[in-house]
């Protein structure tokens, strides 16, 4: 099916556009041109074929003249049988000598022109018309031309003679012309066509290079520098040198921040290493204490049972930490494949989180072996999903695992809540390539989608029968796992 | 009567009376020629000319005229030694014309007029003719004109009245021209030129058809004035003619013109055109 506007010629290609503005431009001139040959060719026809009659016509008066002044049938007769064969560059087809009174005294050809008849009306007014004109009258559609000459003897009409030429040969000779200049002006129209659309390409290729990078810096955000000897010109140097100022440009600039994004990871170790060990850090003098305590008044169920809280609660704080440390920092990026039991121990980390909001975990772990995804940020990916999960489902509602392998290499981690749906405005983020993180909500979502997408893979809902339905598909990595800073 | 002696007496004639014309070698025999024949034939004519000249032994000087009148005006003016003419002037002039010599055809020293019509119309009489257009040869030809207003005569008609249009064509090939054309529709016609035309060029016939053939009338003659019969220059041409078949030069012309020969030939011949001469220039 044809696009819309694909039609509308301002929409086609310069590639197009050009050469067919190239050969309406020949084919204009040569209509032109055209017509000025073929104009000048019938003028001169039309001069030749006049002097030609003219000079039948003078030899033919004096032959016929006394004939006519007589009224001599065989005489009148006997001039123009002769003059039939003398005459043939003319090609008469028939003559005649009228009378004053329109009569035919005789024509050369008797039987469809008799004597004593009148000629057909319209050769009779032909007649007139070329008499009084003093040339031929053509008639292109009968391939005709008719002459005529008054006979006169001082102001005493004597009659006429009348003749009507083949012109067939000049019309077939004008014919051949148009052929001609139809043939080789469409042939020029053509070979020029086909020498803008090669020139036009051969114009456009530098631009249309640029053009193709650009389309493909839009799809991968990486803009690849071009050759810039291909240009043509200033304007293209210009061009490709500017396109590839920007490049390096860019490339700079991606590097720079990926070093800044390097130096800032290390940062956050730092900061989080310090944090950890500060939260650990409170809680331990209070544990101490409460040791200490039991120690020394566990006799006393109150004494004891305040201290055990203490205990509980302090080393519940410790574990939240550690359990955030472990998330985030067991094992570095891409140091280790990806197995069953990275995702056991997500089971172990939310499993305090399912309880405390009432849900039940339906899990199913189907991960054959190690599959080539990095298992950190596949883990965090499915730590996210599994979080956000847990928090859109309701009381009482079912949270769903699975995970499997991807076809082709990988891992699909699939989870499944009982929540109420995604708003639109999270939903938006699995397609969003790159932006800031929601102010208001969908942070886990966002990063998860980011370090998918990282890993090569995405995210991406399903329908469902009740809440949402995300999957995750991490591709396996082609080569040795390189580390990669995401985040 | 023995023929060869009597052309050897010519011979001899003629080679005596040519000896004073050769003395005055400045005047050339005149002689008038009109469209009784194929007068048309130019190699003919310069065949004849040369032929009359060795004959003669003096310049012969062939004189042609477009009509049978202005050949026998000159004749009969003696501008003329002697000339070829019809049989139709002949009788016209008999008192003032004597008879050289009589062409003989198949044999005889007669012919035919033939009425010839348009060969896609369907007449086959005269009556046939009414109302059609007809081409004589010439006012003064007897085959060519007599006949046929003859004919119309005893239908107590006149050519103006009974064709359309009649002309005249000045020649019995004309004639045949015509009705061939068809600028005519019919057309009389001397039948000897329709023979020997369709014998030579049969296309000039092929769109014509003999509808009518008259009597037999005495062949067109060779004449003179009578005043001059005995004068060397009409003494040479008649024996020039008469013993035409004796000489290979002659005989070459006789086979072109298809004659046989040339005879003496008697007035009686024409009697035949006298009487509808008479006819039709009585009053009525």
């Amino acid at each position: 099916m044809t696009p819309p506007g694909a039609l509308d010629p301002r929409r086609w290609p310069l590639a197009v556009r050009v050469p067919l503005i190239v050969a309406m431009l020949v084919a204009g001139v040569a209509l032109a041109t055209g017509q000025a040959v073929l104009s000048r060719l019938a003028r001169d026809q039309e001069r030749h074929l006049s002097e030609l009659a003219s000079a039948f016509l003078d030899g033919l008066a004096t032959a016929v003249q006394p004939a006519a002044a007589r009224a001599d049938i065989w005489e009148a007769f006997d001039a123009l049988d002769r003059a039939r064969a003398r005459y043939g560059a003319l090609r008469p087809m028939l003559f005649a000598v009228l009378l004053p009174d329109g009569t035919v005294l005789a024509s050369a050809e008797p039987r469809s022109i008799p004597s004593g008849t009148r000629l057909a009306a319209a050769l009779a007014a032909q007649a007139d018309a070329a008499a009084a004109a003093g040339r031929p009258v053509l008639d292109a559609d009968a391939a005709t031309a008719v002459l005529a000459r008054d006979l006169a003897e001082g102001d005493v009409p004597l009659g006429r003679i009348v003749a009507q030429a083949d012109i067939g040969p000049l019309l077939a000779e004008r014919r051949a012309v148009v052929r001609t200049l139809v043939l080789a002006n469409g042939a020029f129209a053509l070979v020029f066509a086909a020498a803008g659309v090669l020139l036009v390409r051969h114009l456009l290729a530098p631009a249309d290079l640029v053009r193709r990078r650009l389309t493909e810096a839009a799809r991968s955000g990486r803009p690849v520098p071009v050759d810039e000897t291909v240009g043509i010109g200033p304007e293209h140097a210009a061009l490709l040198a500017a396109w590839n100022r920007a490049a390096a440009a860019s490339a700079e600039r991606e590097a720079m921040a990926a070093r800044l994004a390097k130096e800032e990871r290390h940062a956050q170790v730092g900061r989080l290493a310090a944090a950890m060990a500060h939260e650990v850090n409170n809680p331990l003098g209070g544990l101490i204490t409460a040791v200490d305590t039991l120690s020394d008044h566990g006799d006393d169920p109150a004494v004891r049972a305040e201290a055990l809280g203490l205990l509980r609660r302090g080393l519940g704080d410790i574990r939240n930490v550690v359990r955030a440390g472990l998330v985030t920092w067991r094992g570095a990026p891409g140091t280790a494949a990806l197995a069953a039991q990275d995702f056991e121990d997500l089971r172990l980390l939310i499993r305090h989180e399912v309880a405390r909001r009432g849900l039940s975990l339906d899990w199913q772990n189907e991960l054959p072996g190690k599959v080539a995804v990095d298992r950190t940020l596949a883990r965090q990916v499915a730590l996210n999903l599994l979080l956000n999960a847990a928090a859109a489902s309701p009381p009482q509602g079912t949270l769903r695992f699975r995970a499997s392998e991807l076809d082709g290499g990988g891992a699909v981690v699939e989870v499944t809540d009982a929540g109420p749906g995604l708003p639109s405005a999270v939903e938006a983020l699995l397609d969003a390539r790159d932006g800031p993180p929601p102010e208001d909500g969908g942070l886990g979502l966002w990063t998860a989608v980011r370090l998918a997408r990282s890993l090569g893979g995405r995210i991406a809902r399903l329908p469902s029968d009740t809440g949402t339905r995300l999957v995750a598909e991490l591709p396996a990595a082609p080569a040795p796992m390189e580390a990669v800073h995401a985040l | 009567m023995g023929h060869g002696r009597f052309l050897g007496r010519r011979t001899l004639v003629a080679a005596a009376i040519a000896m004073p014309r050769l003395g005055r070698a400045a005047l050339p025999v005149r002689f008038g020629l009109t469209p009784v024949f194929l007068d048309s034939d130019l190699a003919l004519l310069r065949d004849l000319g040369r032929h009359l000249e060795t004959a003669l032994g003096s310049p012969v000087q062939l004189v042609k005229r477009r009509t049978y009148q202005e050949i026998v005006a000159m004749l009969l003016a003696g501008q003329l030694d002697a000339a070829w003419i019809c049989g139709f002037p002949y009788v016209r002039h008999a008192d003032r014309l004597s008879l050289l010599a009589v062409p003989l055809h198949r044999g005889r020293p007669l012919y035919q007029s033939y009425l010839i019509s348009d060969a896609s119309l369907g007449a086959s009489t005269i009556d046939d003719l009414r109302g059609l257009s007809h081409a004589f040869s010439d006012p003064d030809s007897n085959s060519g004109f007599l006949v046929t207003r003859w004919l119309l005569a005893a239908r107590h008609e006149r050519p103006e009245g009974f064709f359309n249009r009649p002309f005249f064509a000045y020649g019995h090939r004309n004639v045949l021209r015509a009705v061939g054309a068809g600028l005519a529709e019919s057309g009389s016609v001397d039948g000897y030129v329709w023979e020997t035309v369709a014998d030579r060029e049969p296309a000039l016939t092929s769109g014509t058809r003999v509808i009518g053939r008259s009597d037999w009338h005495g062949f067109p003659p060779i004449c003179c004035l009578s005043e001059n019969r005995d004068g060397p220059a009409a003494q040479g041409l008649a024996t020039a003619f008469i013993e035409m078949a004796e000489s290979a030069s002659g005989r070459r012309i006789l086979k072109t013109l298809q004659l046989g020969g040339f005879i003496p030939g008697e007035p009686s011949l024409y009697d035949g055109i006298a009487r509808m001469a008479a006819t039709v220039e009585s009053p009525t």
